[in-house]
């Protein structure tokens, strides 16, 4: 555990030494952010509510949704995919460590000073702008941290399987691509799932993608309660176990075919 | 009790054979022919624990394949190997926690962080006792001469500083074994002299094995008692580096300062490389004469000033053996010096 804290706080470092870029993706995700709410609001049209989501729940879903992309990497991660086509691969697995852990712990510092300083900020702006809603009661906040803490967990066990192609194929950023695209449709972060057909929810509900971003989005505007929340964050944990399962079995195969790239 | 055995180490690699023209690039992608390429053909060798070893070959010989396998991170097509009572690759984390490497090409340390912080995060991943950490790091930090960028990021340093740091860093947790993977690639001459210091340092003081790949003889001349020669997958030569001169060193030169500008100044078994006045250069084969007898029959016809015996260098020798394939024709030269 000290290992764990111990990498994660360097990843914490080190992402904070890339100022530039922070205040960069922030701009953008903050004006493809209003873009959404604008197309929301038109679409809404003085109704009062689609799908039970109101509109104010609405422009506030796209404020929560940019405010965790970089979070959930919802579109993309190709950091282990890169570390072995260049052969860095090799000296991670030098060390003594748990590779699974080693990538987790520097996500979790990535994932943290983005919440931190792109998310935080992206809703104080929203705040500003638009009249949001907020998770009321303590329950609520509390069911909040956890999706939010399992979404990431969940987002990243899946983004280290995928990443995991590239021991099979010199060339996985297609796949790759294909996956978080697909990621970005199934888990509610281009349209609220509720606004889709029934057939196609229950579909996404057998994908782990809903449990990265959906979860969250439904606790933080209060669509979940009592047992229907509960069942929503076991799912989370249950996609959670499934994919470190897969993620172990696969690195296991793919370490017995490594090719290292370069002398 | 041998710190390594490696026995009839095989890495065949399939490698996809490239169609000519349209046609051929269309028809691979249905059916595509593979071409076993053989990294590492058959290799057998022992190493003792505190040898400093330097193993050799051309690029492209097998030489990092091997590497690679004794280290964990590939699994063989076939053989056995044994390192520090494990088998690498099938128990790599508890293996690895034993051994230090330094890959010339890559670093270990984190790129925008503070050298500091990737020596501090070794003691988390190896669980270094904090004296022992306390005491390696004072050690190493004067003899590698790290605080001047102690405290420097990664990406700001030189390369050879940047290699001091990663030397340090495969060290902290006192590993029995340490492979060096051309670490002293791109360094000037007084930055290899350093780290040369360094490796004798360690494996003299510390007792600690080292495995050396490298493409500078010097680095070998200067550090290694015994050299691997491996090409096109097949260990060649294994022994002292002595043998190997002896062996393979081609001719040597007499230089000699005539009294006189005597017209012509040749002798039988030897041939004159090169003449300027009275100073003239003969190469002679050690096999066939030696240099009191060829100094004798000199002296016998001209008088002589002054003279010198030069030895052929291993940089030579080495790559007349890569050119030539002398090994080949003569077949592997082991055994003949005590190792097996």
């Amino acid at each position: 555990m000290h290992l764990f804290w111990a990498i994660t706080q360097r990843s914490f470092q080190r992402h904070l030494t890339y100022r530039a870029a922070t205040v960069a993706g922030l701009v953008t995700n903050l004006f493809f952010g209003l873009l959404r709410a604008a197309v929301l609001i038109a679409l809404y049209n003085a109704r009062p509510e689609v799908a039970g989501i109101t509109v104010q729940e609405a422009i506030t879903y796209t404020g929560l949704t940019q405010a965790i992309i970089t979070y959930i990497s919802i579109f993309g991660w190709y950091d282990l995919m890169q570390s072995v086509y260049d052969g860095d691969v090799a000296v991670d697995l030098l060390k003594p460590m748990n590779y699974f852990a080693f990538w987790l712990a520097q996500d979790v510092g990535r994932a943290v000073i983005n919440l931190l300083l792109r998310g935080l900020t992206i809703m104080l702006i929203y705040a500003l702008i638009f009249n949001l809603t907020w998770p009321t009661a303590p329950v609520q906040w509390l069911a909040l941290v956890s999706a939010l803490a399992l979404a990431l967990l969940v987002s990243f066990a899946w983004r280290f399987l995928v990443n995991l192609a590239a021991f099979w194929t010199p060339n996985a950023r297609g796949i790759g691509r294909f996956a978080f695209g697909i990621t970005w449709v199934l888990s509610g972060f281009y349209m609220p799932l509720r606004y889709f057909p029934d057939w196609f929810v229950t579909l996404c509900q057998l994908t782990p993608f809903p449990a990265m971003v959906n979860t969250v989005v439904e606790i933080y505007l209060g669509l979940l309660t009592g047992p229907a929340l509960l069942h929503a964050l076991l799912q989370q944990v249950l996609w959670l176990a499934i994919l470190i399962i897969a993620g172990h079995l696969v690195l296991r195969a793919g370490l017995q075919r490594l090719v290292i790239q370069g002398g | 009790m041998s710190i390594i055995k490696v026995t009839n180490l095989q890495k065949y690699f399939k490698v996809a054979k490239h169609q000519r023209g349209l046609w051929g690039s269309l028809r691979s992608l249905i059916t595509r022919e593979y071409e076993p390429v053989r990294a590492v053909d058959g290799i057998s060798f022992e190493i003792q624990p505190g040898e400093l070893i330097g193993y050799l070959g051309p690029n492209g010989a097998g030489k990092s394949t091997t590497i690679k396998i004794l280290t964990g991170l590939l699994v063989p097509s076939g053989g056995e190997v044994l390192v520090n009572g494990y088998v690498p690759w099938r128990e790599r984390r508890r293996y690895v926690a034993r051994i230090g490497a330094v890959f010339g090409q890559r670093t270990t340390l984190w790129w925008d962080l503070p050298v500091i912080e990737s020596l501090d995060l070794l003691k988390h991943i190896y669980q270094i006792p904090a004296e022992q950490y306390r005491r390696n790091l004072a050690e190493f930090r004067e003899l590698l001469q790290l605080d001047a960028f102690l405290n420097t990021p990664v990406r700001s340093l030189s390369l050879g500083q940047r290699m001091r740091a990663d030397i340090c860093a495969a060290l902290l947790h006192n590993p029995d074994l340490l492979f060096l993977d051309e670490p002293t690639i791109g360094l000037d001459v007084v930055a290899k002299e350093r780290i040369r210091q360094f490796i004798r340092h360690i494996n003299q003081e510390r007792g600690t094995t080292v495995i050396l790949t490298t493409h500078d003889l010097s680095d070998v001349a200067k550090l290694c008692r015994r050299v691997m020669i491996i090409d096109r997958g097949q260990l060649l030569f294994d022994g002292r580096l002595g043998a190997l001169q002896h062996r393979f060193g081609g001719r040597r030169e007499l230089v000699v300062d005539l009294a006189d500008d005597y017209p012509h100044a040749g002798v039988d078994g030897a041939r004159i490389a090169h003449r300027d006045g009275q100073r003239v250069t003969y190469q002679f084969e050690p096999g066939h004469i030696t240099a009191s007898e060829l100094i004798g029959r000199i002296s016998a016809r001209y008088r002589i000033l002054d003279l010198a015996v030069r030895e052929p260098d291993i940089e030579a020798t080495i790559r007349r053996i890569y050119e030539e394939r002398l090994l080949e024709k003569t077949g592997p030269m082991l055994g003949s010096n005590g190792y097996r």
